[in-house]
């Protein structure tokens, strides 16, 4: 007993330490964006021919050296490239265009290929298509266990849920935060993820707290008889 | 006979495990195609329209009189015309140096969104330069992509004006919401109109009432000596305040009345409005009674029974719908780049993915064989047999695979493990784990125990279903046919094996 006190206690401390840790690094340094929700700089470029994203990104580790950098195909012919990264350099532009002539024998100059400016995506505007998802879900779920589990006390149930699903959600926040793992295109699905996991542990803790309960229950009928 | 109805199982498991994983070819015209369906992708793995909206920055000549009001003519002057009636030139900035402010940017961005909801437009990703002034938005290639582009940069502004004096009556300050309504022309007839209508706020309803009192049709009787009657067609006794698009203009419709030698003709002297949007006459119209309901029904296109003219009617009041609806843009745009990228998420990533999944799925097949031995076996087979099936009804039931999509089908893998294992380890744990009995009680109490644990899910998966946006509703429809899956799929095959291999 004494033991699972302690292991409790250390697993709310580690929590609070997380949470903490988590909370100084989004104040200090802010969450890392994916590159894809970054202030970034693009060029398109015509290759004239079908491409490899593979050889592209032999050229573009040359030439950016550790900078991110998205390679996308561009129209149905796939004959353009499209390079995004956060920010290109008049040097960096034709030391690209260069090596992209090398390789596809192409006639580009920098001074017709344009950077282009892409302004960052708000955070915000990231979540605002869940926010709602997630209320109506979360309230609908909240509505079952209140009646399944009404006998391990309602407000209990409803709050203890509440509590869980939102304390899973702030730690996979911290812990991304302090991880420093990309805010970008897996970040919805990791909270769908640990969202799906904490229902199911929470469900499968109140199951089991409920026949604990009944058998209990069941006991002392038998004794009362 | 025990054998044989395991091994026409098996058999089954791996003829749909083919056609899912490699396909069911035919030839097409001297090549081999694939016909079964390819899954749809959403925006981050399809690719999407890339729409780049720059701040507008060309300017307009506009010809002012000798006060300084501005002249709308239809004809180019020259210098020598202009100055003959007293006229000026002048070139003004489509957006005036005072509007290009980080506000109506804002503003800008939010209405384009407004516009993209309204056309329910499943997924977008929008960012704004707060220094240009530039939006980018990004949303899926689609056969509606187009219609949607073409509306974007629509600065959606409307007005009512008198038609002789051009006088503004009323703006988009007056407009409370615009909707869209269609139903049957007449009560006999089988052809159906599509409507925009048009809700005043209380001051635009006031103002309707105002301007509906003042602009009514008046009517004077003349001799004459023909057998005709005009009447004004915006009277429509079916639809209330209707006014008809195609024949307003033209004000009059012969009636003809047969049997009369002598009759009147009712000259139509009314004082008309013209409904404007983005400064192009949409119509020229009177009223014929007062509106009190602060509400104005505009047919769009005629009254039709063609589905593809509905169809275009419908796409056209509905993007007009959306535009006035979501208020115009403060600054005018328009669009620099206007083309589709592929995503940067290529297949040999989605492959990689596929084969991690396989592997550790694999690991997990095999600790079933050992632990479970031939139902261990058995239950890797049919589990093999469910993702193949699986990723059929993915295809065949149009689900939109996103990433979230692809988490969905991650999940629904993890939890059919853990639920084939609570089978074989109730039938494992039971004292005679060969008895008929023992294996269906296992099945059922793993049945009971996993899905009363599972109804939380299942309710936030329903839910997400019904959300519009893409990549939610991917996960929810993804979810929702996996579980669906591990219950049918168990009950009808895994359990049926199970059971098969228990008789005597």
């Amino acid at each position: 007993m004494k033991q699972f006190i302690k292991s409790k206690q250390l697993k709310i401390i580690l929590i609070i330490l997380v949470i903490i840790a988590g909370i100084v690094m989004i104040a200090v340094k802010g969450f890392n964006f994916d590159l894809k929700y970054q202030d970034t700089q693009r060029v398109e470029l015509y290759l004239q021919t079908e491409f490899n994203i593979s050889d592209i990104k032999e050229i573009t580790d040359d030439v950016f050296g550790s900078q991110k950098v998205m390679i996308q195909k561009v129209e149905v012919f796939e004959d353009s490239v499209s390079i995004t990264t956060t920010s290109i350099s008049d040097e960096q532009k034709s030391n690209l265009i260069t090596k992209i002539n090398e390789k596809y024998g192409t006639e580009l100059t920098a001074e017709d290929t344009q950077v282009e400016n892409i302004a960052h995506t708000r955070g915000r505007d990231i979540i605002k298509p869940y926010i709602i998802p997630f209320i109506v879900a979360v309230v609908a779920t909240l509505v079952y266990l209140g009646i399944r589990y009404y006998k391990l006390n309602l407000v209990k149930v409803v709050a203890k849920s509440i509590g869980i699903l939102l304390l899973t959600q702030i730690l996979l926040f911290c812990i991304m935060a302090i991880t420093r793992i990309p805010i970008g295109r897996l970040t919805i699905p990791m909270v769908l993820l640990v969202y799906l996991v904490t229902l199911y542990a929470m469900t499968n803790r109140f199951e089991n707290n409920l026949n604990k309960k009944e058998i209990e229950e069941e006991k002392e009928k038998a004794k009362k008889k | 006979m025990k054998k044989i109805k395991i091994i026409t199982m098996i058999v089954l498991i791996i003829l749909v495990t083919m056609v899912s994983f490699f396909g069911v070819y035919t030839q097409v015209q001297n090549r081999m195609e694939n016909q079964v369906r390819d899954y749809a992708l959403d925006m981050d793995l399809g690719g999407a329209r890339y729409i780049r909206l720059s701040v507008n920055t060309e300017s307009t000549d506009v010809i002012k009189d000798a006060n300084g009001n501005e002249v709308e003519t239809d004809e180019e002057m020259t210098d020598e015309q202009l100055a003959q009636n007293g006229y000026t030139k002048e070139s003004v900035p489509n957006n005036s140096a005072e509007s290009l402010t980080v506000e109506n940017y804002e503003k800008a961005k939010e209405i384009i969104s407004k516009r993209l909801e309204g056309q329910v437009v499943g997924e977008y990703e929008i960012s704004l330069d707060n220094e240009t002034g530039d939006i980018l938005v990004q949303i899926p290639e689609n056969e509606y992509t187009d219609n949607f582009v073409s509306n974007i940069n629509t600065v959606g502004k409307f007005e009512m004006i008198d038609s002789e004096t051009k006088e503004v009556l009323m703006d988009n300050g007056d407009i409370r919401s615009v909707n869209l309504m269609y139903g049957a022309s007449s009560s006999t007839s089988t052809s159906t109109t599509v409507y925009l209508n048009i809700e005043f706020n209380k001051t635009g309803s006031e103002k309707l009432e105002n301007i509906s009192n003042t602009y009514v049709e008046a009517t004077e009787d003349t001799n004459t000596t023909e057998n005709t009657n005009t009447t004004d067609n915006t009277t429509n006794t079916e639809t209330e305040n209707v006014t008809d698009n195609t024949s307003t203009d033209e004000n009059t419709t012969a009636n003809t009345t047969s049997g009369e030698t002598n009759s009147t003709e009712e000259e139509t002297t009314a004082k008309e409005i013209t409904l404007r949007i983005d400064d192009t006459d949409i119509m020229t119209t009177s009223f014929d009674e007062p509106i009190g309901n602060g509400r104005l029904q505009l047919s769009i296109g005629s009254a039709t029974t063609d589905a593809d003219t509905l169809q275009d009617n419908l796409t056209q009041a509905s993007a007009m719908a959306t535009v006035l609806d979501s208020g115009n843009l403060p600054i005018q745009y328009d669009i620099a780049t206007n083309e589709y990228i592929y995503s940067d998420i290529t297949s040999t990533h989605i492959m990689y993915v596929a084969i991690a999944v396989g592997i550790i799925l694999l690991i997990g097949l095999i600790i079933y064989i050992i632990r479970y031995r031939v139902n261990g076996l058995l239950s890797a087979i049919a589990f093999i047999g469910l993702i193949s099936l699986y990723l059929l009804v993915i295809r065949y039931t149009n689900v939109s695979v996103s990433i979230q999509g692809i988490v969905g089908i991650i999940v629904t893998i993890l939890l059919n493990y853990i639920f084939i294992n609570k089978i074989l380890s109730k039938i494992k744990k039971s004292e005679d784990s060969k008895k008929l009995e023992t294996v269906k009680e296992a099945i059922k109490e793993s049945y009971k125990e996993f899905f009363i644990k599972l109804v939380p899910i299942c309710i936030s998966i329903i839910a997400f279903c019904f959300i519009s946006w893409t990549t939610i509703s991917s996960f929810g429809m993804v979810m929702f046919w996996g579980v669906a899956l591990i219950a049918l799929y168990n009950y009808l095959i895994t359990a049926t094996m199970l059971k098969v291999k228990a008789e005597k």
